[in-house]
């Protein structure tokens, strides 16, 4: 059996917790009744034997005389006599019976109406003569004393399983609610805020120290991330400012240069340190999104319209390159996240499909809903990419052999990867029979 | 449109270039090498408009943007930086530069930004709600574009896009810019997707003859006939 939350734990520990103590009580309540019973049947036996006295010594006068001593004597005081004959007929005694009891022993309770006895035991004999001589004993030291200990068993026991009920119930809710305090941190850094930390209790105890170590972590983790931050901060101001003055170099050296032919060449280079500069850009636009920080932007939104409008925006520069753009008839579809960001990882699907397609593809966008996620797809007709090249093909700079000469730096899936995973949703490939479907799946709320 | 400009930057091969660019496409170029250097040239002379780089030495962009505005200098800025990232650019833009640029930029395109800003200026936006560059009449009110008053049937974002080239005659739009204003989205689109809607364009507004409103300007972008 697994134990899937702390109160699962709790409660299957409460449960055996019960049984033990219940089977504790019902034992000693049961094995102190029968050690009485076998007491008094023993001490009633004694005494019946010592009136029925031996055979030869059993004339009625006997044991009439023998009952009355009993009677009389401090020790057997206590035990309840009766004496009939064959016929049912009361010879002697100190007691009356509101039933014939059986042969043997028995016992008897207050429904047999003895005076002074709420619980007992008797023992019934026949004596020669046809007489029956029935031997009566308490099995308790007061009337009433079996009730009474099972309201102390009652009383003690319970009062225990309060205590640890009670006991358990408080160390669960503080253990939750230690563990939620640093689910909520947890969610908040994951959600992009990173000055969050978990509180810290003045106990100082166990808990207050895991939580100064948790926050030490933190901190070391945002320190780490800061500094990664500035170095990408300062790769854009240090690496783009001499590219920019490359640049303008270049263009200036262009404006200055006296054949066409040189500006030809001059426009090439110049082309190069564009295409190198895109390619940054769009490393520091990856960077960006894998900051986290987008996510405070988060706005509910409805995805299949949004897809609508991309494909509406994009379905004249598909058919202009040739290719055919199908939209799926959409029903709305809300979900939260950053419109821009998902709008720039549509353009990008489709742009990619146009790029990698044969003239005259059919490409297809859709979004559905299943029960755990919202699923955006967009399907080609074209070439597709072989199974162990889809991996390859989510890799930053990840180009396939077929497009290594193609236009684009192969950061492009790279971006609209790390744009899915800000929505906390997964990126994949699949074979479409033929052609390539991608597949954005972004979890519901 | 020839504009007289102070070029805010530290870096003085950039600068030059810069300089000498904008001046070859008819600009008069003040260079400034620092924010203390930016403010009193400002203060001593009128300029069109300034570009201004972020990280300056002595008083850096943010902090002369931040001190020209506080003066009640409305002279128009467009921020020309290294820093990319979404959350700069909507600092600069809320600071109250008219625009963003990230560097590098290419000097037609900075030059068309800020021949568009300088003019956006001027243009009062107008009472009346229909626009009109030579026999084109868009109102962006009623969603409803004529050509020489007949009625030019456009989907939506064609339309927004002859609304820009009217409300910005005579002036040259670049293609980010157009993509930033039309389609409203920050990224920079790879594909044609400007030269396909104008493609698009042109052919609807030439549809029952006239001749093409729409120039290209190689290189830089689009311009619509005034």
């Amino acid at each position: 059996m697994r134990f899937r939350s702390l109160w699962t734990l709790t409660g299957a520990f409460l449960l055996a917790f019960l049984v033990a103590t219940m089977a504790t009580g019902f034992a000693i309540h049961g094995i102190t009744l029968q050690t009485i019973e076998r007491l008094v049947d023993r001490r009633i036996l004694v005494v019946s034997d010592a009136i029925a006295g031996v055979p030869g010594d059993r004339r009625p006068a006997d044991v009439f005389r023998r009952i009355d001593a009993a009677m009389r004597e401090r020790d057997t005081g206590d035990i309840g006599l009766l004496l009939v004959d064959a016929n049912g007929r009361r010879l002697g005694g100190n007691i009356a019976l509101t039933r014939r009891l059986p042969l043997g022993f028995s016992t008897i309770a207050r429904d047999d109406r003895i005076a002074g006895l709420s619980a007992g035991r008797a023992l019934v004999r026949t004596i020669d003569g046809g007489m029956t001589l029935t031997t009566v004993a308490e099995t308790e030291p007061f009337d009433d004393y079996n009730a009474a200990r099972t309201r102390i068993y009652l009383i003690g026991f319970g009062s225990i399983v309060l205590i640890v009920v009670g006991g358990m119930v408080f160390f669960v809710v503080t253990i939750g609610r230690r563990i939620g305090e640093t689910r909520r941190t947890v969610e908040a850094i994951i959600d992009g805020d990173m000055t969050r930390r978990v509180p810290i209790h003045r106990s100082g105890g166990e808990f207050a120290q895991q939580a100064m170590a948790f926050n030490r972590m933190l901190d070391r983790i945002s320190n780490l991330m800061a500094s990664i931050s500035n170095v990408s901060n300062d790769i854009a101001h240090d690496l783009r400012t001499p590219l920019a003055r490359l640049r303008s170099q270049l263009a200036l050296t262009r404006r200055r240069a006296d054949s066409p032919a040189q500006r030809d060449d001059l426009e090439a280079a110049i082309a190069m340190s564009d295409d190198l500069l895109a390619m940054f850009a769009a490393m520091l636009r990856i960077a960006e999104v894998e900051g986290g920080d987008q996510r405070a932007a988060f706005a509910r939104l409805d995805l299949a319209a949004l897809a609508d409008q991309i494909a509406t925006m994009m379905q004249p520069v598909v058919a202009d390159s040739g290719r055919t753009l199908d939209i799926a008839a959409l029903s709305p579809l809300p979900i939260v996240g950053d419109r821009q960001l998902l709008g720039q990882a549509m353009v990008n699907l489709l742009e990619n499909a146009i790029r990698h397609t044969p003239v005259g593809t059919r490409i297809a966008i859709g979004v559905v809903a299943t029960d755990t996620a919202t699923i955006l797809t967009v399907t080609d007709e074209g070439p597709g990419i072989s199974a162990d090249q889809r991996k390859l093909a989510l890799r930053r700079f990840g180009r396939l052999d077929a497009s290594r000469h193609d236009v684009g730096h192969g950061l492009g899936l790279a971006l609209i990867d790390a744009i899915v995973r800000l929505h906390r949703g997964t990126l994949s490939l699949e074979d479409a029979c033929p052609g390539l479907r991608v597949l954005i799946s972004l979890p519901r709320d | 449109m020839s504009l007289n400009l102070l070029l805010v930057e530290d870096d003085a091969v950039f600068a030059q270039a810069m300089a000498e660019e904008l001046r070859g496409l008819d600009h008069h170029v003040t260079v400034a090498i620092d924010g203390r250097e930016a403010l009193a040239a400002v203060d001593s002379a009128p300029f069109d408009a300034v570009v201004l780089d972020r990280m300056l030495p002595k008083v850096d962009g943010m902090s002369v943007l931040q001190r020209l505005r506080d003066g009640n200098m409305t002279v128009p800025v467009i921020m020309l930086t290294a820093l990319g990232r979404s959350v700069e650019k909507v600092e600069g833009l809320e600071a109250g530069a008219d625009d963003y640029v990230v560097k590098p930029v290419a000097a037609a395109e900075l030059s068309a930004r800020l021949a568009a800003i300088v003019r956006g200026r001027g243009w009062t936006g107008s009472s009346a709600d229909t626009i009109r560059a030579g026999d084109i009449v868009v109102s962006p009110t009623r969603f409803r574009a004529w050509r020489d008053g007949t009625a030019i049937d456009l989907g939506k974002l064609e339309f927004k896009l002859l609304a820009e080239f009217v409300a910005n005659a005579d002036t040259v739009m670049t293609r980010a810019m157009l993509v930033e204003r039309v389609w409203g989205y920050e990224f920079a689109p790879t594909t044609n997707i400007v030269d396909v809607y104008v493609r698009h364009l042109r052919v609807k507004l030439t549809a029952a003859g006239g001749e093409d409103p729409i120039v290209t300007v190689r290189g830089v972008g689009y311009m619509m006939r005034g």
